[in-house]
Formats: C-alpha cells, sequence, structure tokens
C-alpha cells in the first residue's frame, strides 16, 4: 500500500473532470503532465491516482470535451497530448459555476462566522 | 457484408486503441521514473516507485477500456469463450453435469407439455373465457355410487361426461334434447346455447376405400357459438341441423389432409359414412380439436344426421327423460356465472320438476350446475390429472436431484478452483466481474442441458403419448413447453452456479494463493453446503425407489392376474357389418361365413367371435332366473359358436355354443361357474332357465357352464355372466363383432390375410383394431406398465446420479486428506481402517438421507394407494428392498475412492507436503 503523507486530501467525487478541464484551458498537453500540473499548482494537497486519471480521460474523449492528437515531447517522445474542444470549453464554464455554487454553499455551513 | 465490415473496422479501431493505451501508459511510467530520477533516486529504484504509483497497469487499463463503451458485450464474449474452453477441457464434468440436466429438464419438459395440454390450456376458440358448461348435479341414492339419478330413465353416453364428485354428489353432464331447447328460449345471460355429444366410431368410406373415423354429432350453432372459422368451405349451420336436411359433414384438418391431400380438395365431396352419403361442406381448422382436450373427431356432423341411422333416435328428440346431449353455452359480455346460473336455476328447476314421474324423482330433482368451459370438457382432465401430477412430482425430484448433483460438481469445482480466483482477485478484477464469468459458465452448461433436454422431452413425448394414453391423448412441443424448458435451465443455472461462484469468490487472496494441497483439512463436525447436498439426493432417491418399487409390484400383481382363458397365440379385431350397409338377419350370416373362411386358414386353429372382447366387455340387462332373486351384478356377453374351444375356458359341465345353435333353434345360454354357484347352489343347473329381461323377454335352456373368465378389465372383480349365442336375438341389434383367431404362431403374421378375406367378403367393411390378446391386456394395464416403468427409470437415474454425486465428494475429499491419510498408514493404519474411515462417511450420509426420507415414504405412499393393485401402499417388500438398493449403491459409490484411499503410499503422500 502506499504511503500518503497525511497533509494530502483525497479528491472529491467527480472533481476530477473539473480540474482535467481546468488544467487543459491552459493549453495541450499529456496525462503525466496533467497530474503533475494538479499536484503542484494545489501545492501537494491534491494526489491524482493515475489508476482513474486516465480512465476520465478516455472518458472525457468519448464524450466529446476534450481531443487527443500524438505529438513529441518537448524531450522529442512520441506523446498522446489532450486538449479543449469547444463543447469541453462550454462544460468547463458550467462544471465552474457549479462547483462555486457548491463551495460556496460549503462555505456558508462550515465558516458561518466569515460573513 | 455491410455488417461483416463494420465489425472488421471495429476490431481494427479496437486493436490501435488498445496499443495506443500501451504507448500511453508506457510513456507515463517513463515520464514519471524520469522525474523521480531527478528527485534523486537511483534509476532502478526510480522506474519500481514509478510502477508502485501506477498500480496494476492491468486494471487501469481495463478500467479505462469502460469508457470505450462496448465492454459488457466484449466481457461477455470473453466470458462465454473462456466458459467454452473450461467446459471443453473438463469434458467428463460438462457431458455428466448437463447430461444429468438434459434428464431432469427433459423429463420436466415432456410430463408438463401433457399438463399444458389436458390440464391448463384453453380451447384454441374465440375467447375462451366466456364459455360455460350447462350441468348440474344431485344428491344420487345412497352407497351405490355410479348409479346414475332415477330421474334419468334413459342414459345414452360413453364414460365420462357425468360422475360422481365426493362433494357434490351425482354431476351430470348430459341432459334431455329438451332442456336444451329450454336453454335456448330466453338469450338473456348467453349470447348462444350450443349442444353436442360425445364421438363415436362410424365407418368413413372415402373414394371406396373404408375405415374406422370418429365422429361427433354438434348441433347448428356449435361453431357459431365457439367462433370457429372454417379453414376451407364453411361449417355446419344451423339450417343444416334438423330432421331432413341435405346431409353434410365437417372434416377435421387432418382428416381432410390423410384422405383429400388438403382442405381445399375435400370441399364439396361425397364420402361414405356408415354407408349413407354426405357431402364435406367444409374443414375446420388445424388448431381445433373439438371440445374435448386431447381427443380430436374426425369429422362433425350435425345433430339431426343421427335421424339417417335408424333406430329409435327420433324418440330421444322428445323423451323427457332420456339424457344425452352436452351443452355448452358463452356467457353474454358483463353477465357473470353466477349471475347466468341464478337466472336459470329456477326456470331449470321448473323444468326438471315437470319431467318427474313419480314422488322418488321429484324428491331428489337434479340442480342446475354452470361451470366455466374456457377449458372444454373435463372428463379427461379427471382422468389423467392425479397420475399427471405424480408424474410431474417424481420427475421434479429427478431435476432436483440433477440441480443439487450440479451445485455439488460446481461447488467441489469452485473449490478447486480458488487459487484461479485468488490470482484472479488479486489481478485487480472486481468480485461481481468473477461472479459474472462464473455465472456464464454455468448457464451455458445449463443451456446445453436444456438443449439436450429438449431432444429428451421430444423422444419422451412420444414415448408417453404411447405409454399413457394407449396413443388416444396428443401433445406436442410448443412455445409453452419450449419456454418451460428454458425458463428451467436459466433458473438451475443462475440459482445453482450463484452460489458456489459467491463462496469462490469470498476466499481471502492470500491464504488462498498460500494454499499448498492437504494442507487444509475440514473439520468433521462441520455440515458444508455439499454434505448437505448429497443427503438430499440420497433421500429424494429412496423416495423414488419406494415409488418404483410399489409400481413394479403392482405391475407384477396384475400380470400374475388369472385371465380364466389362454392369452397366447391370440387375435383379435372388429369388423362392423351393419355400418358398412348390411340389414338385420343377413349381418348374422355375413358373420358366420367369415367365421367358417377364418376357421379354414391355415395355421388358424380355431376362430370365434363375441360381440365385445372379454376384457373389454361391459353389457348388463336384467336377466332372471325363475324363483331367485334378481341380481343387477349379471353381465352378459354374445357369443358366436366355439368360443369357450377357442379363448381355451374349460367347460366343466354341458357343452360350448354350437352351430346346432341357429336362429329359429331352441334358445340356449352357457353360464359362469360362480352365476351357476349362486344361483342353483349344488344343484345341476343343466337343463334349467334363464330369462333375458328387455323389450321381448326370452326364455333360453342352460346348455352348459363354465370355470370363471376375466370380463371386463383386469382389475375389477370378476361378475357373474352368463354367455348367449350372439345370432338368436339379443336385446340390441346386432352390429359390432370382435373376432378371435387361435392361431399356431404369431397372430400378427395373419392380419393380412385377415384384412384380404374380410376385403374379399365386403370391402366396404373396415378391419379395425387389430391387435393380439397380449397387446390388449398389455393396453389395458397401459398406466400401471407406465408408471413401473417410468418410475424404475428415474429411479436408476435418480440412484446414478445420486452415487455419481457421492463418488466425486468423496474422491475430492480423499485427495484433500492425502497428507492426513499418509500421516495414519505411515503411524501404522491398515488398510482395512482407513477403507472403514471413508466407508463410514458414506454410511453416515445414507443413514441421514434415509433419515429424512423413510419417514417421508411412509407418510405420503398412501397417496399414491390408488394407482396399486392388491397391495397395501406401505409395503414392506418394497420399501426394503428399496433401503437395501440404496444402502447397497452409496457402499459400491464410495468402495471405489475408499480403496484409492487405502493405496496411497505413506512416503509419496508426505512428500507432497
Amino acid at each position: 500500500m502506499s504511503v500518503k503523507p497525511p497533509s494530502r486530501v483525497e479528491l472529491l467525487q467527480g472533481t476530477l473532470d473539473l480540474l482535467i478541464l481546468q488544467t487543459l484551458l491552459a493549453g495541450p498537453t499529456h496525462g503525466h503532465a496533467i497530474a503533475k500540473h494538479i499536484q503542484r499548482t494545489s501545492e501537494d494537497l491534491l494526489q491524482v491516482e493515475t489508476g482513474s486519471l486516465y480512465p476520465a480521460l478516455h472518458r472525457l474523449e468519448a464524450k466529446g470535451w476534450i481531443s487527443a492528437t500524438w505529438e513529441l515531447s518537448d524531450k522529442g517522445k512520441r506523446a498522446k497530448y489532450y486538449r479543449l474542444t469547444p463543447l469541453g470549453r462550454k462544460q468547463l464554464a458550467t462544471e465552474q459555476s457549479k462547483w462555486q455554487a457548491f463551495s460556496r454553499a460549503m462555505g456558508l455551513i462550515v465558516n458561518p462566522e466569515v460573513l | 457484408m455491410i455488417s461483416f465490415f463494420r465489425k472488421l473496422t471495429w476490431l481494427m479501431r479496437r486493436r490501435r486503441k488498445e496499443d495506443e493505451l500501451g504507448e500511453e501508459l508506457r510513456f507515463h511510467l517513463e515520464e514519471e521514473a524520469e522525474q523521480r530520477q531527478t528527485e534523486g533516486l537511483a534509476a532502478e529504484q526510480a522506474r519500481w516507485a514509478a510502477l508502485r504509483d501506477l498500480g496494476s497497469i492491468a486494471s487501469v487499463q481495463e478500467n479505462t477500456r469502460v469508457s470505450w463503451g462496448w465492454t459488457t458485450l466484449e466481457q461477455l464474449g470473453q466470458d462465454v469463450r473462456y466458459a467454452l474452453r473450461t467446459m471443453l477441457a473438463n469434458k467428463a464434468f460438462t457431458a455428466l453435469a448437463a447430461l444429468s440436466l438434459a434428464l431432469g429438464i427433459g423429463a420436466n419438459t415432456a410430463i408438463y407439455s401433457f399438463m399444458d395440454t389436458l390440464l391448463l390450456r384453453s380451447l384454441p376458440v374465440q375467447d375462451p373465457g366466456s364459455l360455460v358448461l350447462l350441468n348440474w348435479q344431485a344428491a344420487g341414492r345412497g352407497q351405490d355410487a355410479e348409479r346414475s339419478p332415477s330421474i334419468m330413465h334413459g342414459v345414452h353416453t360413453r364414460s365420462g361426461s357425468s360422475y360422481r364428485d365426493p362433494q357434490k354428489g351425482y354431476i351430470g353432464g348430459i341432459v334431455p334434447y329438451a332442456a336444451f331447447e329450454l336453454f335456448r328460449k330466453d338469450d338473456s345471460a348467453f349470447t348462444s346455447v350450443f349442444a353436442h355429444y360425445q364421438p363415436s366410431s362410424f365407418t368413413l368410406s372415402v373414394k371406396g376405400e373404408a375405415d374406422i373415423a370418429s365422429g361427433e354429432y354438434v348441433s347448428g350453432d356449435f361453431f357459431r357459438g365457439l367462433g370457429v372459422p372454417a379453414a376451407s368451405g364453411r361449417l355446419i349451420v344451423s339450417d343444416d341441423d334438423r330432421a331432413g336436411a341435405e346431409p353434410v359433414a365437417i372434416l377435421s384438418h387432418s382428416l381432410s389432409q390423410s384422405r383429400f391431400g388438403g382442405p381445399a380438395q375435400a370441399v364439396g365431396q361425397s364420402i361414405l359414412i356408415n354407408n349413407i352419403a354426405f357431402t364435406v361442406a367444409g374443414v375446420t381448422p388445424p388448431e381445433f380439436f373439438g371440445v374435448n382436450p386431447g381427443i380430436a373427431p374426425d369429422f362433425y356432423l350435425p345433430m339431426h344426421a343421427n335421424l339417417l341411422f335408424g333406430g329409435d333416435i327420433a324418440g330421444w328428440y322428445l323423451a323427457q327423460n332420456t339424457y344425452w346431449i352436452e351443452v355448452m353455452a358463452r356467457l353474454r359480455p358483463g353477465v357473470s356465472i353466477q349471475a347466468a346460473q341464478a337466472t336459470w336455476a329456477a326456470p331449470f328447476r321448473q323444468w326438471v320438476e315437470s319431467t318427474a314421474t313419480n314422488d322418488q324423482e321429484r324428491a331428489n330433482l337434479p340442480v342446475l350446475l354452470i361451470r366455466e368451459g374456457g377449458g372444454g370438457l373435463d372428463a379427461l382432465r379427471r382422468r389423467y390429472s392425479k397420475p399427471l401430477y405424480m408424474l410431474m412430482t417424481l420427475v421434479g425430484f429427478i431435476l432436483a436431484i440433477a440441480c443439487a448433483n450440479i451445485a455439488n460438481l460446481l461447488l467441489a469445482r469452485a473449490t478447486a478452483r480458488r487459487r484461479e480466483m485468488a490470482v484472479r482477485l488479486g489481478m485487480g478484477a472486481t468480485r461481481s466481474r468473477v461472479v459474472r464469468q462464473l455465472l456464464t459458465e454455468s448457464i451455458l452448461l445449463a443451456s446445453l442441458g436444456g438443449i439436450l433436454g429438449l431432444l429428451v422431452a421430444y423422444g419422451s413425448i412420444r414415448f408417453l403419448t404411447l405409454l399413457l394414453g394407449n396413443g388416444a391423448l396428443h401433445s406436442s412441443l410448443d412455445w409453452h413447453v419450449m419456454g418451460l424448458a428454458g425458463a428451467l435451465s436459466l433458473l438451475t443455472g443462475v440459482v445453482f452456479g450463484l452460489v458456489p461462484a459467491i463462496q469462490s469468490t469470498r476466499a481471502d487472496v492470500i491464504p488462498a494463493l498460500k494454499e499448498v494441497r492437504a494442507s487444509h483439512t475440514p473439520s468433521r463436525f462441520r455440515v458444508s453446503l455439499s454434505q448437505v447436498l448429497i443427503v438430499a439426493q440420497i433421500a429424494l432417491s429412496l423416495l423414488m425407489l419406494v415409488a418404483a418399487g410399489l409400481f413394479i409390484r403392482t405391475l407384477s400383481n396384475l400380470q400374475s392376474v388369472q385371465l380364466g382363458f389362454n392369452r397366447d397365440n391370440l387375435l383379435l379385431f372388429q369388423l362392423n357389418a351393419r355400418q358398412a350397409g348390411h340389414q338385420d338377419a343377413e349381418i348374422t350370416s355375413f358373420y358366420t361365413e367369415l367365421q367358417k373362411r377364418f376357421n379354414a386358414l391355415p395355421g388358424v386353429r380355431i376362430a370365434s367371435l363375441s360381440h365385445e372382447s372379454l376384457l373389454n366387455a361391459g353389457t348388463g340387462q336384467p336377466i332372471s332366473v325363475p324363483g331367485a332373486e334378481r341380481d343387477s351384478k349379471t353381465r352378459l356377453l354374445y357369443v358366436g359358436p366355439a368360443f369357450f374351444t377357442t379363448m381355451q375356458i374349460p367347460i366343466l359341465l354341458g357343452r360350448d355354443i354350437d352351430d346346432r345353435d341357429q336362429p329359429g333353434s331352441p334358445a340356449v345360454v352357457v353360464i359362469s361357474e360362480q352365476f351357476a354357484k349362486k344361483n342353483f347352489g349344488e344343484e345341476n343347473p343343466l337343463g334349467r332357465h334363464l330369462t333375458l329381461g328387455g323389450r321381448d323377454p326370452r326364455d333360453m335352456e342352460i346348455v352348459g357352464v363354465v370355470r370363471e373368465a376375466r370380463y371386463g378389465g383386469l382389475k375389477r372383480e370378476v361378475p357373474p355372466v352368463v354367455y348367449i349365442p350372439y345370432n338368436q336375438g339379443s336385446h340390441k341389434a346386432v352390429a359390432e363383432m370382435t373376432f378371435v383367431l387361435r392361431t399356431s404362431s404369431d397372430p400378427l403374421g395373419f392380419v393380412n390375410t385377415v384384412r384380404e378375406i374380410a376385403h374379399q367378403a365386403d370391402a366396404r367393411v373396415p378391419v379395425s383394431n387389430v391387435q393380439t390378446q397380449s397387446a390388449q391386456i398389455d393396453e389395458l394395464m397401459g398406466q400401471e406398465i407406465a408408471f413401473a416403468k417410468l418410475c424404475s427409470a428415474f429411479a436408476f437415474l435418480a440412484l446414478v446420479v445420486a452415487c455419481v454425486g457421492l463418488y466425486g465428494t468423496l474422491s475430492y475429499n480423499i485427495a484433500r486428506r492425502t497428507g492426513e491419510i499418509g500421516i495414519r498408514m505411515a503411524l501404522g493404519a491398515r488398510r482395512g481402517s482407513v477403507v472403514w474411515m471413508v466407508l463410514r462417511d458414506v454410511v453416515v450420509f445414507a443413514a441421514a438421507g434415509l433419515a429424512i426420507s423413510v419417514p417421508i415414504a411412509l407418510a405420503t405412499s398412501t397417496l399414491v394407494a390408488s394407482f396399486l393393485f392388491d397391495m397395501k401402499p406401505n409395503d414392506p417388500l418394497a420399501l426394503t428392498l428399496a433401503v437395501v438398493i440404496l444402502l447397497a449403491s452409496a457402499l459400491l459409490a464410495g468402495y471405489a475412492p475408499a480403496r484409492k484411499a487405502s493405496r496411497i503410499d505413506p512416503m509419496i503422500a508426505l512428500r507432497h507436503q
């Protein structure tokens, strides 16, 4: 069993799609880079399991939200690059607003004194 | 072709995607390893860390494939392929499992098809739900259960339409014609009322070829009321059903095909029925079989056509107390049976009251009883429902045993495959996925059993048709029955595959992988599912063995019944000269002439005739001895010359009927020993006189006394019988006669010659019901033979299946206990004690099975009492025999594994550890 640092948090169910779409907003990239980007940007709080990353990528591709092409990486190796499709952008917008509503709702309940 | 290409591109795309996924993951691993290396890990360590991080590649791939969308179907394909491979790899297992299931499913399907035909299915007519039977019930008189109520002065029916119901008293299916007319008067409850009477046999001559066929008389509204359309031409209408109408006949679909080549060709043709010309007006649809399930008439005639055949039929239409027709009706929409009953109870009562002729009749009048008629008449249903339910129970047992056996085999195999399952689970397969795969295997196995079962069913339906109803019953495989077979196999597949599947996937991965053979000794006192199954199989087998024992003894009791005549080398056949157009006095000379010709045949020792064959006889007529009390038990038989010599019934006193006894010569009679004892005691009856009652009483002189011979079946008590020369006038006109030929070689060798002779004498007279005396006896014991054969086959089957299960379980246990047994033997255990150790298990299984089943057998065998002859249901011999056979077979099944266990070499066994 892999040992996780205690500071890490589990990904919430259903948020991986949003994270992937958000990451791809910055430009096309491959699966490994997506995982690393999420990990880095979240200050190592979020760790994307490879076991769920690739199924998720393929699922999003099947839905037509992202598309994939084989390109050479900066190190000159063949890699599968994913990019947002127009449909994906629209989906990202909905997911974002859903998430914002959700986190605001959570905030209201968990930190009432902030208001 | 298009779909083929689509499939091809699909497969190619699929392959490419698979490759791409592999490459993608490989790239991921390389990137990850590279990154770890930059973080300061050694190259090798970095690679391992990356792999660990990714987890099971197979599992990632599997999960990713799910998102491609075609997995379910693909996995099914995989499962089926894998299942087929495992089935092929374990041929013995597959064959055994499929075969036992096939027998179980096949037997159930076959019996069910009969139940469906006779007991469950509705008539193939329009809206059968609204059809009703107009019957009546009466309390009847005293203990004389068979006797019809005294209001019925004249009864013209074949058996079945009226019977005694234990709760309701006497149920009458037949009414006088006047009652039918009464029901037709008021249409407030019924949209139509129609009548028919039971089929009888006719001589049907088509294009000069005569044969016996069954015909049913129906009223003019019969087909319209049932809502049956014509397959060709038209069916009987009201105008056909009146005295003096143009004679028309409606053929059944099958008769039109066999005699004319099809419905269209039959319409408009002329046929002779009992030598009277009829025109074929139409043909019924192929699925229509009349209103009596299981018995299909060959043709239908308008009711009033019976006037054409002579006799005093015209009187039947007028007589208020002559009961002869069966009435059905269709309820008006919205009218319930209860409402119709309420509407008609009073008018019927009024009418029936008006027909009573004395106070005794008035005190016990029939009451109208309207019953559901959607299933048609229920005579056959009453007769066969009990045997069919009993057979259904027995075949249900067979299926249960087969299922238990399969579950056991699957359980044993599941245990053997624990490591395989552990590997699958360990590699990341989900439990549901593995269960699904195991279920696919068991369902596939069950389907194989089901398909084979249909073949078994097809064969056994034909066999049962002959056994059960002497060919009178008809049943076939149709979608109802096929559906049952399919459902049964699916159910067995799921139910008996699920438990082992769940059990084998419950295994903890690590211990199962580490498990070494023989390290796991099951504790002796834990009762496992497989042991329960074995005990259940043994218990069921014993029940079947007991049933088989009872029926075999019944059959042997029947077979050893004293006939009173010699059954060997006797040929029986029937001729009906009257139906072919012969007239009164001339009929006797026609038969006399024929008898002479048969007598002259080389190879025929002697020939005679009687109006019914002895074993099918059942004619009663008042016969009185002057000065003695009248006895309603006496039966009579009209016989020809040399009857007793031909049948080899010993003549005790006096002489046989012979050529001296002519029409016009002094009337004589031969009596049975019992009749003589009863009426004359020790006195010599020769020369004494009897009076045959009826319309013109006749005085007859006793010229002979003969030994008792079976009359009217095998089971019934032999009644006192009087034998009267058929040609000296009888209470009814001479028509059909049964000839008996005593031959010197196989009687069936004479059939063609007999037909030729009859054909030469008169081509219009068909020879029917040709059979040997032995065949007739077998036919009379049809149900007993069927039960004895079926039950012993079933019991044998059950025993084999149970023993195989026992053998398998024991062998498996011994294989697992090899180490233990090795140690025991190394410590000095003798071979004998090892054998005993294994056989002890067998004895425990058998004892547990017996402890359950013997009380059940004792309690339930009374249920089959009505099927037994000359024995008690709790026959100790049958029970003991069953127990002994069961124990012997169980020990035999256990001996082989036990012997194998005793041959275990301690050194080899221990080295195995």
